[in-house]
């Protein structure tokens, strides 16, 4: 297992971790990977991935128009609106 | 004992107790808060027209499958109206507008919510420690040191001790990797997972969409069909929900089984525990033995390997979803002078310890160069996981192991998070195999507090599974 680079997985998670807290999370997840790491020895060569337990589950409905949230219902918790836009610092320069 | 949704509502019906009674019988334990169990209690007056419609039911002789029944809410669920947290700050403030499908379910059977339950920060934890309301405290006490308070178990501790303390008759918890049965039996309760795909997931805070599962908290076996009654239904709005028929849970439950019944034991699972865990697997063999069930031991070949899978897939569904936790559409908002650092803040301050440890591994076995190394391979594993299940199924027609390892522990005893990981080892398993799980109490340790035993049944078996846990509880007769 390669160094982990904490600045890297915080950015690449949009999270800013303190810098005290750097080396907590980093020891952290070392140890987490190393603990997972028993996973590398089991033979997958022919097994394919699963994603879904049950894979019988497709059911696709009726094509119809039906009514759900109105503008109003999805700005309620908006933290900042401005009439029916949810409002953010200025993106374009 | 505890008083049984049949017979509450038998109550009612011959006009001993009225809806509003009951009610405020329980409204008041649940405002005593003396455990911390609620996030949220919900006033008689803003439950009033529901009260009413219920009692009307009942004095029209026409009540509804859990009219008038008070349930907690574990609060991951989306009420409408009704703010839900997942006991994270950066939801504190969330009110949904819209009902998850579980619980739009309870409330067109008559039931009437008391209060969202506290539980740990997104469903994550087997303590109920990370939540940002505080740990929950375990109703029971060790005997050899009353003063010590302990945890519920996690991660839907709050629906369980409030159950177990008499707060609410039954609770909707959530299951990821033994949310439901780990805190059921460290609580002394009933707890069921029902199979993947057999409840909706809509309206449900997600943490691991491919493992989340609702399922009931209850005081017995039956109370758990009464609600799986309600919850188990085909909903077109998730898309892993399964489009099979459905069983009424109730019917039979008390029946013994027509056929001889097998039951397999991995001895695998019984190396290095304690008296106590073992007791609980011997007393539940020779209460069923009584009945002509056969136990056969059986052997896993992956046992090792659930939780390594468990801890790469879980954080990396959980990274995922919550990445739409940002700052601007809902939750919490923390100031920033461009919309990046809006969203770096917002997490940053939002999220507790627990919670952003859980996105850092997440996105760190997804990020370049280590996808297949840990999450592609932790997919192929759950494969032959679940192989392996489907191969001792085929022996046997249920599986009977410990639910946890140990007691409930003392709030703050447990540190390390690869330890704390550890209690879920024996219900990870059937969680990555998408099975049906039920913790029922099985008996106490030396120490009086109660410990529970899991039964595990095929894919959508439920009732089956449920007539087994009946059985086994009458038994076992921890209740009485």
């Amino acid at each position: 297992m390669s160094d982990i680079d904490i600045k890297r997985i915080s950015y690449l998670a949009k999270l800013k971790l303190p810098s005290e807290k750097e080396e907590f999370y980093s020891n952290s997840l070392k140890d987490i990977i190393k603990w997972v790491d028993n996973l590398k020895k089991v033979d997958t060569s022919k097994t394919e991935p699963l994603h879904n337990v049950t894979e019988k589950t497709v059911s696709i409905r009726d094509d119809e128009v039906s009514k759900s949230n109105s503008v109003d219902d999805v700005l309620s918790n908006a933290p900042e609106r401005a009439q029916n836009f949810f409002k953010v610092p200025k993106v374009v320069e | 004992m505890k008083n049984s949704i049949s017979q509450i509502k038998k109550a009612l019906i011959e006009k001993k107790i009225s809806v509003g009674e009951l009610y405020d019988e329980y409204l008041a334990k649940a405002k005593s808060g003396n455990n911390n169990s609620f996030n949220l209690v919900i006033d008689r007056e803003n439950n009033i027209s529901s009260i009413n419609d219920s009692q009307n039911r009942y004095d029209n002789g026409k009540p509804l499958p859990l009219d008038g029944i008070p349930l907690g809410i574990k609060d991951l669920f989306c009420t409408k109206g009704i703010r839900t947290t997942a006991s994270s700050k950066i939801l504190c403030n969330f009110i949904p507008n819209y009902e998850s499908f579980v619980t739009q379910q309870l409330l067109n059977d008559g039931s009437i919510f008391i209060g969202k339950n506290n539980c740990d920060e997104f469903a994550m934890g087997s303590s109920n420690e990370t939540s940002y309301f505080g740990p929950v405290i375990n109703p029971w006490k060790n005997k050899n040191s009353q003063n010590d308070n302990l945890v519920p178990g996690g991660s839907s501790g709050g629906s369980a001790a409030a159950v177990a303390e008499g707060s609410c008759v039954a609770s909707m918890g959530t299951d990821t990797g033994g949310s439901i049965r780990q805190p059921a039996s460290l609580c002394g309760i009933v707890g069921l997972k029902p199979t993947f795909g057999s409840c909706s997931r809509w309206g449900i805070v997600a943490f691991a969409s491919s493992l989340d599962q609702a399922g009931p908290l209850t005081n017995c076996v039956e109370d758990a069909a009464y609600v799986l009654n309600s919850i188990n239904k085909h909903d077109f709005n998730d898309s892993t929900s399964s489009n099979h028929q459905r069983e009424d849970y109730l019917v039979d439950i008390n029946n013994n089984f027509e056929k001889k019944i097998k039951i397999g034991i991995p001895s695998d699972y019984l190396e290095d525990v304690s008296d106590d865990i073992l007791n609980q697997i011997d007393n539940t063999k020779k209460a069923l033995s009584k009945h002509g069930i056969e136990f056969v031991d059986v052997k896993f070949k992956t046992t090792e390997y659930a939780l390594s899978t468990y801890y790469i897939l879980a954080p990396a569904e959980a990274s995922s979803n919550l990445a739409r936790y940002d700052g601007i559409r809902y939750g919490v908002r923390e100031d920033g002078e461009s919309l990046d650092d809006i969203y770096l803040n917002s997490r940053t301050k939002g999220f507790g310890d627990e919670v952003t440890r859980r996105i850092l591994i997440g996105a760190y076995v997804l990020s370049a160069g280590y996808y297949d190394a840990y999450y592609r391979q932790a997919q192929k594993v759950r494969r032959l996981i679940k192989n392996d299940f489907q191969r001792i199924l085929n022996e046997v027609d249920f599986i009977l192991t410990p639910t946890t390892p140990n007691e409930a522990f003392k709030i703050g005893d447990k540190l390390d998070p690869i330890s704390m990981y550890k209690n879920d080892i024996y219900t990870v398993p059937t969680s990555l195999a998408g099975l049906p799980g039920i913790s029922i109490p099985s008996g106490l340790s030396k120490n009086g507090l109660p410990l529970g035993v899991q039964f595990i049944g095929n894919y959508f078996e439920e009732k089956s599974l449920l007539q087994l846990a009946a059985l086994a509880e009458k038994e076992l007769s921890f209740n009485e």
